[in-house]
Order: C-alpha cells, then structure tokens, then sequence
C-alpha cells in the first residue's frame, strides 16, 4: 500500500527557481531513502507533503489526505525532523518534548509518559533534565528526533538526520533510525545527500534530480552485480588488458586498472579468473585484487538516465 | 538460611510502546499553546526571578483597590480614593513594564531558534500559533486591566450593610469593567506581540515595547497639555482610555480625551486601527517565516 502519492507534483517559486518538476512517485513502507544532491528538492517535497507550502501543479496525497486541504489531519499522524538547528536552549528536554506532544494533540498525561519513553528510545537519560542549550549536537539531533517521535506518527520524515554528527553519532543515529523503521513499525522518509548513509539503512530508494524522479526501486537492485570483473594492478596495466583481448576477452584498461567483462569470454567466469591470473603471471604483475563490479548509487547521479519502469 | 536475594533496581526493555489514545487534534494543540504561554507569562515553571515583574505588577495593580476598599472600610463614604473609570488609566505605568517583561518571552525564542517549523508541522495553521499567543497574553494582562477592578467591585459591595442594595447600585458599571479590561488586555497583548515578533532578542524586543508605549505616552501628555489632542493618538494607552469613555462614558482626571475637543469615536477608531495593524503584522511576519 502506498502512504504517499504524487502525481506530476511541480513546485515553482516566485523567483523562477523550479524545485519540483512533475515528480510522480508513490512511497510505500519501510525505510525509505530520498536521495539526491543539495538542491534537488528533497526539502520542498517534505515541506508539500506536510502542508506546510503549497504544490504549483499536480497532485499529492500522504495517508490518503491531502496535504493541500487535509494538513492538519495529516500532519498529526506524521513527524517531522528538520535539517536545521530548532530547538531552544533555556528548557529542558523533557519540557520541550512534552511540550511538543501536547501540541501535536496528546492529553497531558500521555504526553508526560511518551516523552519519557521516546528520550529513553532515543537515548537520553538523566541529561533530559538538564537545559537544553548545554547539549552537544549529537544529544540535540536526539532531542529533534524525539520530538518528532513522541506522537507514535505513522509516517516520519527525516531531512538530513546525520547533519553535523561526527562518525560515531552518525552510526547511533542511523542505527536508531534503523530500529524505528524495523522495530517501531514506522515508516521513515529519509532525506539525504549522503549516499553511504543510506545505503545502510533504507529497504527502498527515491532518487530524485533537479526535482524530477531518476530512479525508484528497491535498494538492492541499486546495487547489483554489472557483470564485469574489476581487476587492479600494481603497475600500469594496459599490457595485461591487450594480452586478455589477444584471447577474446572484452577488456579496458584505465591507469592500473583492468575491467573486464565476463561474459565475454564464453567458458564462465572461473575460465575468466585463470586467464587474469595466467597472464599476469607472463607480465610479471602484481595482481592487487579482483572483485565483482557492482552499480553504486553514485552512478544514478553520473548518467541522468531515467530507468524503464521507473514509476513503480 | 540466607533469604532469597531480592531483585531490586530490574530494569525490563519493554519495547517500543505505539499510542492508540485520543488525538485532540487542532483544539488540543492550541490549547496547549495557550497554556504553555500563560506559564510564561507568569514565570511559572522557571526561576524565582522571573516571577518578580508579573506578580509584581500584579500585587501593585490590585494595591489600589485594596486601599480604597480599606479606607471605605475605615471611613465611610466620605472619601472615593478609586472609582472604576479611572482605575486602569491610573495603574497603566504597569502595563508597559508587564508586557516589556513578559512579551518577548512567548514568542522571540520561537523565532531566534526556529522552533516554529516544529509546530507548523503539527495539527495547527499558522493562524492558530499567532492567536493563541495572544490570547496566553491577553488572558496575563487580565490580571492587571480586570481583576483590581473587581476586586475594587467586590470590596465596595461586602463593604455596605445592605449587600442587595450595594450590588444594585454598583452592578451598572460591570459592563464597563469587563469590557475596558478585555479592551485593554486584547489591544495591548496584540500591539506588543507584534513589536517583539520584530525583533531578534528578548532585549531589543523588551525595549522596542517600552520605547514604543513610553516615547508615545510623553509625547501624548505634553502636547495634549498644549491643548493639541491629536498627539493622543500616539499613546495607545491614551487611545484606549478615550475609547473606553466612548464606549462607557466618565472622563478621567488627567486623561487626554478628558479635556479633549475632539469627537470620542475618533478613539475607538484608533483603537481598532491599532489591532488591525498589529495583526497584519503579525500575519505578514509569520507568513514569511519558517516552511
């Protein structure tokens, strides 16, 4: 079942800038990765589907509300973690957190309860009673998560979640998302220009550029095997590309790099391996590794190629 | 032999906890607002020195009422130290310092930190965030524009003999006191809020609010002395007292629309204008900010 929709969703502001073009996609379950590179219109979209700025053309919908007439319905099923700094120094964060279930429609005394268990998910403990304002910013990324975690929402939407974190907050981070997404039952829209990040955690990919849709699928299928063989050499390895060729095999050499192409040679991969290591052996080159290429997402970026099927 | 040992301090993982309990929605929401904003206003919640300018204000608002009841008590009727049309114009040095104090409080951190993404992404319109901060305001300033008055009120009454007789020939002025302490408590609350959602610090906000009430009220007094009316109109204190004689009638010792020419309407008039601006402010401000 798809939670969000849109349909030809354009987002043109006044100065000319076109942040959204046409961008159709129906979002599913699970953690969801929106990736694309600074500007490509990851946060105009979430702002849209919030009900917080309104589309140009097109149509969207988010639980089957939409955002155009039916934010508030949907924004108190959802959360929302921005990228910026939004949180005030002079309260505490079981205050402020309590604070922001109430506002979000939660009686007082639920509202007491689930701040206490959503910090606690989140990590924090005997610091929530302490001001905000003398947090470093990995507790603060804690505090904005569990803000936007305190009303159980079906749907949470994170824009650049690991924003200033050092490696080890990043892991916490990606690891508590993770465990929302699994755990919790909660569906994660994950903003991110950081493609490593989210191919940790996210079971499906949104990629958007420019605000057109390149590419949806399944992570997996992002990075699947291509086919070739990607051999590296101590030293230059053109030699070893032209021998592999004398023996009809399709082969590219780029500085000391081979990348052959196994099926080129006919007699299965395992003929393939030999043939690398014989040849070598003649050059009298160092063989440094040898590995399955497989398609990174990076690749999605480098040639603007929309997928057949890239609507599913 | 030894007792089993005893399990104390066990603490059970129980998960992740969904929430299936009533969602008030947008109601809820504002409400909390309101309320978190009324804790603010009167410092609940935070330091001891932040309670000290509203409760402040507040006992010295009411310290008129209780001495006039006290002397009544004591003397009779031979002497009025209050009546209830000048009550507010005579404690009104309060009300700048009130809101100075507390204005900035509600809503400049919102702004500075920008914590307003965080509500504008809940079940509330912006609209909704604006009002309730000034209804949390407003209700704050009811402290000092209406609860003096009818404390003034009740003291008069149980002061007589003759409760029904007391209550008969006092009850004419209820309408005045409710509807100059909403006057009052409404405009003020929105005058202020719109100055501090103009400025970037809780100080400069603080001082803007007093610059604003303080330079108009000097202005106002001395060329209205000079017999030149139109300088009320930039004391909204002024303005709001000329509005209540309009509205109740009863001029005030001192008070520019007392001796003015001019016709009282232009007063109420005034008064509106001022909200109007404000509000438009407001919802210019707010339309720009966050999303």
């Amino acid at each position: 079942m798809a939670l969000i929709r849109t349909r030809a969703l354009t987002k043109r502001y006044p100065g000319g800038v076109t942040a959204l073009d046409g961008l159709t996609v129906d979002i599913g379950e699970g953690v969801i990765g929106l990736v694309g590179a600074n500007g490509a219109g990851k946060s105009t979209l979430i702002k849209i589907l919030l009900g917080l700025l309104p589309s140009t053309d097109g149509q969207a919908t988010v639980l089957d509300f939409d955002p155009a007439t039916q934010g508030e319905r949907i924004r108190e099923l959802v959360g929302y973690m921005p990228e910026h700094d939004c949180l005030p120094p002079d309260i505490s964060a079981t205050e402020f957190v309590a604070h922001m279930a109430r506002v979000s429609g939660l009686p007082a005394g639920a509202a007491r309860e689930r701040t206490a268990d959503v910090l606690r998910h989140v990590g924090l403990y005997e610091e929530r009673y302490r001001q905000i304002g003398g947090y470093s910013t990995g507790m603060k990324q804690r505090v904005k998560l569990a803000q936007a975690l305190v009303h159980d929402p079906r749907v949470l939407f994170l824009d650049e979640p690991t924003n200033g974190l050092d490696p080890a907050g990043r892991d916490d981070m990606l690891g508590l998302i993770e465990r929302i997404g699994r755990d919790f039952g909660i569906t994660v829209v994950v903003a991110s220009h950081l493609l490593g990040e989210i191919e940790r955690i996210a079971g499906w990919l949104v990629a958007i550029d420019n605000g057109r849709l390149l590419r949806t699928a399944p992570l997996a299928s992002f990075t699947e095997r291509t086919g070739q063989l990607l051999v590296e050499t101590e030293e230059e390895a053109g030699p070893l590309a032209e021998r592999l060729t004398g023996r009809g095999i399709d082969a590219i050499a780029d500085g000391r790099t081979v990348v052959v192409d196994i099926a080129s040679a006919g007699d299965g991969e395992y003929a393939v391996y030999d043939a690398v290591r014989d040849e070598a052996v003649a050059l009298r080159l160092a063989v440094i590794r040898m590995e399955h290429r497989r398609h990174q997402l990076e690749d999605l970026f480098r040639d603007e190629v929309v997928a057949p099927g890239a609507t599913t | 032999m030894t007792a089993m040992p005893e399990t104390t301090g066990t603490i059970y993982d129980i998960g992740y906890r969904h929430y299936d309990g009533p969602r008030l929605g947008r109601r809820g929401a504002i409400g909390a607002i309101v309320g978190a904003g009324l804790r603010a206003v009167f410092g609940f919640g935070r330091s001891g020195r932040s309670k000290i300018i509203p409760w402040g204000a507040v006992i010295l608002a009411a310290l008129p009422a209780v001495v006039a009841v006290a002397v009544r008590v004591l003397a009779g009727d031979i002497l009025d130290l209050y009546d209830y049309d000048g009550y507010v114009w005579n404690i009104g040095a309060l009300l700048p310092i009130f809101i100075a104090a507390q204005a900035p409080e509600l809503v400049v951190n919102d702004i500075r930190h920008r914590v307003l993404p965080l509500y504008f992404s809940r079940p509330i319109r912006r609209i909704d965030y604006v009002a309730a901060k000034i209804a949390a305001l407003a209700i704050g300033l009811l402290a000092i524009t209406l609860a003096p008055v009818l404390l003034l009120f009740i003291g008069r009454v149980l002061s007589t003999d003759d409760l029904v007789a007391a209550v008969g020939e006092e009850i004419g002025a209820m309408p005045e006191i409710i509807g100059n302490g909403v006057i009052h408590a409404v405009v003020l609350s929105s005058i202020g809020l719109a100055i501090c959602s103009l400025a970037g610090r809780r100080a400069y906000a603080a001082g803007a609010v007093l610059a604003v009430f303080l330079i108009g009220g000097v202005i106002s007094d001395s060329f209205s002395e000079n017999g030149q009316d139109v300088a009320a109109f930039v004391s909204p204190l002024a303005v709001l007292d000329g509005t209540r004689q309009w509205l109740f009638g009863g001029a005030v010792d001192g008070a520019p629309a007392a001796t003015s020419e001019l016709p009282l309407a232009l007063y109420g008039l005034a008064a509106l204008i001022l909200v109007l601006v404000s509000w438009a402010v407001l919802a210019v401000r707010y339309r720009r900010l966050t999303a």
